[in-house]
Order: structure tokens, then C-alpha cells, then sequence
């Protein structure tokens, strides 16, 4: 293999684990810092993913212009979701053991509210439009503009993320709350306003990899669930909370996946996750890059 | 007191007179229930939901805004009774069992696809249902030889040997296959390797990969350096158009590109771009051009849904099986022995053309192949039933 198609191959892997990563990094928040194992996140995506295309082809909106609407709106329904369920199961249960499972319980209700809506809203069908496919050159090798848009974007909100925790007050305080709910509460930190704000930006920036996602593939209300298993897997490669293992665990699977798939066959693709899956597991229990 | 009771009695005359108005001369005539289960949610949807269910909608409209189905003569209006089988096999047998065992509906309609149809196949014989499918393709299903099933769809072995004949004829030596890692994509992967035996055609590369694929760049390059004359796709709707765009975007343009489910949808050209799908090969059969039937029911069906378009394919003969249903019912009744005899062993004239089983299997129907030309999905293979002359060379992508 020459130099170009090695670097074209690995590039590829980058481009759908950044994918994969700007995915995770929504349940990560969720999940990773307040254990709300929020199952019907990739619903949410795909609501973020029809919102970007009904406003494509039926008002002619620029794709791109939907990224900050489709995360404005759905941090909104975030923040309505929270205070309607998870604001009274975490005021109810005794622990935060039983409020995990009562949120799991939730969020598969969730699931099947959110997809059936849609598919009582905008149908079956497959849908998709067609945005930025002219490949772009990079030296030897080439790749759609839309998926680079994709990857820049989701990198971009991976980073400015990982920069809001590690470097504001705001973040601190979150991390605090992961550390010790209790603790945090003491020193004064506004639990009750926190919570329902990193939820809504979970579901925020599950809306945003929704309207980048319809950019590259084609939609359906059945597409959200392998996204949150993908997510899944890779919030435990980096370790649960952590916003650059979320990151690196993304990438890492992208590009094992595009290698596996080059060297064996496509079919594997699922093997080699869950080998990676089950090895992290086994190996390091607390992610990859736990310190 | 008094009031309230003079009030409610006269809403009640008012209701009943309001009920005896509403009653139309047809509805006299006790339903006619037909009864099927069909992919409203899950990843079926999206090919049901195109494919079948809403020519099943259309025909019992049309049917009832002409007085009702004909049943030996007799105008009896159509009642749909329909669930969502979620995608599920599970749900869609336990759906039919209620339906044929318990609801004891007069008619039957298939579900969605291959795997459904294989699983609910046996079921309609022992309840002795006929089943006319529209979408599904295996040769496994006809070696079944359940006498009261019929397949509506060109299997395998013609579809794959039409293929393989006309790139003979336009002079490809060589070919690059991927395909669905299911019945489907398995079935028809044998087919085309027999076909493809002394065509002189050799097969560069073959990879299956699993439903619900994200990305097939890294295939679609190793295919690109071996530089092959076709590019075949065993596909289903998302990965046909994730395979169509990924070859876009690695500038994989081989003379012939042909991809299978999804290639003969509306979606594909809009997702595509009609100048984007120009010179794609891929499963066809029909278009508004093939009969008058086949142009007054894509109108209608244009009309009912809003734009919508029936497919190229399946939506076809879906329509040409309920054309045979009609046919049957308007002479036997809904004596289902006697339906299942009649569309047996008659020669049947549809929208496609002339449909006629052997066993299970449609004959009549020759394997075909269509391409995207201007906006339209024409067939183009074999000569005898094609609506535009094929393309040999596809354009690059645009």
C-alpha cells in the first residue's frame, strides 16, 4: 500500500470516529456525570437530524445554518425533559443507584415516544438531501466536503467542551458535582440550576451531531439506536465523564474499524468493536485513559 | 330537569336522523376484510413504506370510490385491517396468526421484504391464505413449493443473469461486488456467481458487510486501485446511497455502476441529484413509460400521495399483484382455494406486462436491469422491455 492510500484509509477512520465522538460526547454528559443513562439519545439525534432536513428541503435553510438552531432547540426540550421527569425521579429516589435505574426505565420510554412522534410526524420513509458531496483533494488523496465539515465541527465541539469543564468556573463546578453531589451542594455550588443544564447541553449536542449526520447520510426514524450503542462503547473506552476520552475512544474506534474493514471484510466491523469493547472492559475497567 | 331531557332527546333524533343519512346504498354489502401487517416503525420502514404499503392504501381507495371490490359480481366495499409489525419478524407472524387464525379476515396482503415473506410463508398455507408477494426475493422460498405462495418479484437467478448478459454485451471483462450480509445479499451473490461462470467476467473483489453500514470507503478505495469495468452492490436502500456517495466522494467511477434496493426510488435522484444519479444501473423493472395501465396508476399514485412516486421495482408488480387479487375475487369470490387455483394457472395481463407462476415463481417476467437517464429510471435491459436505450459508458459523478 503506498503512502497516499495509507493515509487516506486512516484519514477516513478519523473522519467517522470524530463522528462517533461528537455522538458520545452528549451521553457522556449525561451518563458520565450525572448517571442518567439516557438510552433514547440517538432519538434525539435523529429528531436534530429531521429538524436539519425539513428546514433543507422545505425552506430551502442552509444546512449549516441549522447546527445552532437544531442545538438551541433541542437544549430547550432538554430542559423541558428534565424538569418534567428526571428533576421528580431524582427528588424521589432514595439513592443514586435506584435513580439510575428509574432513569434507564425512562429514557426507554423516551425512546419510543420520541421515535414514534417522528415517524408520526414526518413518516417512514428514508430521507436524505444532497450537500457538499464534491470531493475535496487534500495532496493524493480525496474526501467529501461534507464529511470534512462534519469532522472539523465535531472536533470543534469536542475541544470547546473539553476547554468549558477544564477551564471555567462553570466547569468546575460540574465536576464537582461528578465528584460529589453532596460535597458540591455545600460549598454552594447551584445543583438544582446545574443539572438540568448539563442535561439540556447533552441534548444539544446530540441535536448538533443529528444536523451533521443528515449532511453525509440518509435519515429514518429507526437510525438513532445503533448510534447510542456506538456511543456506549465509546464513553467506556474513555472512561465515563471524561470529555478527551470521549474524544480519543471516538477516534481510536474509527480508525481501528476503517483499518479492519480495509484488512478483512466489513462484516468483521461489529466483531472488532465489541473485541475492543469487551478487551477495554477486561483490561481497564475505567477507560482507556483513566488516570 | 324536564329541559335537559327534551334537549338530549332531540340531539338523539337529530344523531340517529344524521346516521340514517350517512349510511350509503354500498355499505349495505358487508365489508370484504383484508388483512395484512407491515413495517410502520423500525429500519423496514423505509422500503415498506415506498414498496407496498401505501399501494395497498391506494387500491382499496380506489377500489371503494368505484362502489367496492367486485366479489362475483357483487359490490362489496374493502376494509383494511392493518398493524405495524415494527420491523420484527417475531411480530409479523404473530400478527398474521391473529389475523388468518382468530380475526379470520377474508383476504390477506403480504408484509415487507424477504425475511418477513420467508417467515409467514408457511403460515398462509396451513391457514390456506393465497399470499401475493411483491418484495420478496429467494430461491429458497420457491424450493419451498408452498402451493399457496407466489412471488411477484424476477428472482435471483434471472435479475443476476440479465445483469451479467448485458455487461457482456458492452464488453466489461471485469467486476467488483459488495453485498448485504443477509438472505438477500447471500441469495443473490450465488446467483451472480453462476451467472457470471463462462461470461468471461472475472470478479476482482467480493465483500459482504452488515445491514445498518456506516461507512464502506475503505472498500470502495481497495476497489478503486483495482480499477474494475462494474461495480455490482447487493444493497438495500441506505447503503445503496451510502455506496453511490461514498464512490463519489473516493472518485470511484467505474463504466458500470449498479447498485440493487433503493436504486428505482424517488429518493435516490433526490438525494443524488438527478445530474448525480446520471448512468446508475440498478434494480428495475417498470417505469410511467412500460403500459397505459403502468403511466395511469404512477399518476394516481403521484396524486394520492402528495409527489410521492412509486418505485421502479417492487411498487410495480405490488400493483400487479393486487390487479391479480382483483381479477381472482371479480370470478371466484373469496373461496381462497379457487383464488389460489386461478392465479396458479392463469397467463395474468398487468401493468408490468404478462405475469405467470411456475410453482411459485413469476416466469413471464424477465430479469431486467434499469439505469437513471435525465431524471428518469428507464429500463434499459433486456431490449425487449426496455423504455431507453442503456448507456454503456456512466458519466463521472457530479
Amino acid at each position: 500500500m503506498s503512502a497516499g492510500a495509507w493515509l487516506e484509509l486512516i484519514a477516513s477512520g478519523l473522519i467517522t470516529g470524530g463522528i462517533y465522538a461528537l455522538v458520545a460526547l452528549g451521553l457522556n454528559l449525561q451518563y458520565g456525570l450525572m448517571r442518567i443513562l439516557n438510552i433514547a439519545h440517538g432519538e434525539f439525534l435523529m429528531v436534530g437530524a429531521y429538524l436539519t432536513w425539513m428546514a433543507q428541503t422545505s425552506f430551502g435553510l442552509h444546512p449549516l445554518a441549522m447546527v445552532p438552531v437544531s442545538f438551541a432547540l433541542l437544549m430547550a426540550l432538554g430542559l423541558v425533559v428534565h424538569r418534567l421527569c428526571f428533576k421528580r425521579l431524582a427528588a424521589t429516589s432514595p439513592d443514586l443507584d435506584v435513580f439510575e435505574a428509574r432513569g434507564l426505565m425512562v429514557a426507554f420510554g423516551l425512546m419510543f415516544l420520541v421515535q414514534n412522534a417522528v415517524s408520526w410526524i414526518w413518516g417512514g420513509d428514508l430521507r436524505g438531501y444532497d450537500f457538499a458531496t464534491a470531493p475535496v483533494h487534500i495532496g493524493n488523496a480525496q474526501f467529501a466536503g461534507n464529511k470534512l465539515i462534519v469532522f472539523a465541527l465535531a472536533l470543534l465541539f469536542a475541544l470547546a467542551l473539553i476547554v468549558l469543564l477544564r477551564q471555567t468556573l462553570y466547569g468546575k463546578g460540574v465536576r464537582a458535582l461528578m465528584q460529589s453531589p453532596v460535597g458540591a451542594q455545600l460549598v454552594g455550588i447551584d445543583t438544582e440550576r446545574l443539572h438540568p443544564l448539563m442535561f439540556g447541553l447533552g441534548l444539544g449536542l446530540s441535536g448538533v451531531a443529528g444536523c451533521l449526520l443528515s449532511m453525509a447520510y440518509t435519515i429514518s426514524p429507526a437510525m438513532g439506536e445503533p448510534y447510542t450503542v456506538t456511543a456506549l462503547i465509546v464513553i467506556t473506552l474513555g472512561g465515563f465523564g471524561s470529555m478527551s476520552g470521549a474524544l480519543a475512544g471516538g477516534l481510536l474506534l474509527g480508525v481501528i474499524e476503517a483499518l479492519g474493514m480495509h484488512f478483512s471484510n466489513p462484516s468483521l466491523k461489529a466483531l472488532l468493536s465489541y473485541s475492543v469493547f469487551i478487551a477495554v472492559l477486561l483490561l481497564r475497567p475505567k477507560g482507556l485513559f483513566a488516570k | 330537569m324536564s329541559t335537559s331531557v327534551t334537549r338530549r332527546s332531540a340531539v338523539q333524533a337529530l344523531a340517529a336522523g344524521a346516521a340514517t343519512l350517512a349510511v350509503p346504498a354500498l355499505a349495505q354489502a358487508a365489508p370484504v376484510r383484508v388483512g395484512y401487517a407491515i413495517a410502520r416503525t423500525g429500519t423496514w420502514t423505509g422500503g415498506a413504506q415506498v414498496s407496498q404499503e401505501p399501494n395497498y392504501l391506494l387500491w382499496a381507495e380506489q377500489q371503494n370510490q368505484a362502489g367496492g371490490l367486485s366479489v362475483k359480481g357483487t359490490k362489496r366495499p374493502i376494509e383494511l385491517i392493518s398493524y405495524d409489525d415494527r420491523s420484527e419478524v417475531e411480530t409479523c407472524v404473530r400478527t398474521y396468526e391473529k389475523l388468518m387464525g382468530s380475526d379470520k379476515v377474508d383476504l390477506v396482503l403480504p408484509p415487507w421484504g424477504s425475511n418477513a415473506n420467508f417467515a409467514v410463508a408457511p403460515l398462509a398455507n396451513r391457514f390456506g391464505y393465497p399470499f401475493l408477494a411483491p418484495t420478496a426475493l429467494s430461491k429458497r422460498l420457491i424450493e419451498m413449493k408452498l402451493p399457496y405462495f407466489f412471488l411477484l418479484l424476477q428472482q435471483p437467478a434471472p435479475m443476476t443473469t440479465a445483469l451479467v448478459e448485458m455487461l457482456k454485451a458492452n464488453g466489461a471483462k471485469s467486476a467488483a461486488l459488495i453485498y448485504v450480509d443477509d438472505l438477500f445479499g447471500l441469495e443473490n451473490y450465488a446467483a451472480l456467481k453462476v451467472a457470471l461462470q463462462g461470461s468471461g467476467i472475472s470478479l476482482v473483489e467480493d465483500k459482504s458487510y452488515p445491514p445498518g453500514v456506516k461507512d464502506l470507503s475503505p472498500v470502495l478505495r481497495s476497489m478503486k486501485d483495482k480499477n474494475p469495468d462494474a461495480f455490482i452492490g447487493f444493497t438495500y436502500p441506505p447503503d445503496t446511497i451510502l455506496a453511490s456517495k461514498q464512490a463519489k466522494e473516493v472518485g470511484f467511477n467505474p463504466k458500470f455502476f449498479y447498485a440493487s434496493v433503493g436504486t428505482a426510488f424517488q429518493l435516490y435522484k433526490n438525494v443524488m441529484t438527478p445530474a448525480g444519479a446520471e448512468g446508475v444501473l440498478g434494480m428495475g423493472s417498470w417505469n410511467a413509460k412500460t403500459s397505459a395501465g403502468a403511466k395511469a396508476y404512477f399518476d394516481a399514485h403521484t396524486k394520492k400521495f402528495g409527489g410521492k412516486e412509486p418505485d421502479r421495482w417492487a411498487s410495480g408488480h405490488c400493483w400487479a399483484g393486487l390487479e391479480i387479487l382483483t381479477a381472482a375475487v371479480a370470478k371466484h369470490g373469496l373461496d381462497r382455494k379457487a383464488i389460489r387455483d386461478y392465479v396458479a394457472n392463469t397467463t395474468h395481463e398487468t401493468i408490468i406486462g404478462k405475469i405467470r407462476f411456475d410453482g411459485s415463481e413469476n416466469v413471464a417476467t424477465p430479469g431486467t436491469v434499469s439505469q437513471w437517464q435525465n431524471g428518469e429510471f428507464e429500463v434499459v435491459w433486456p431490449k425487449t422491455v426496455a423504455t431507453a436505450a442503456l448507456n454503456p459508458a456512466k458519466p463521472a459523478w457530479k
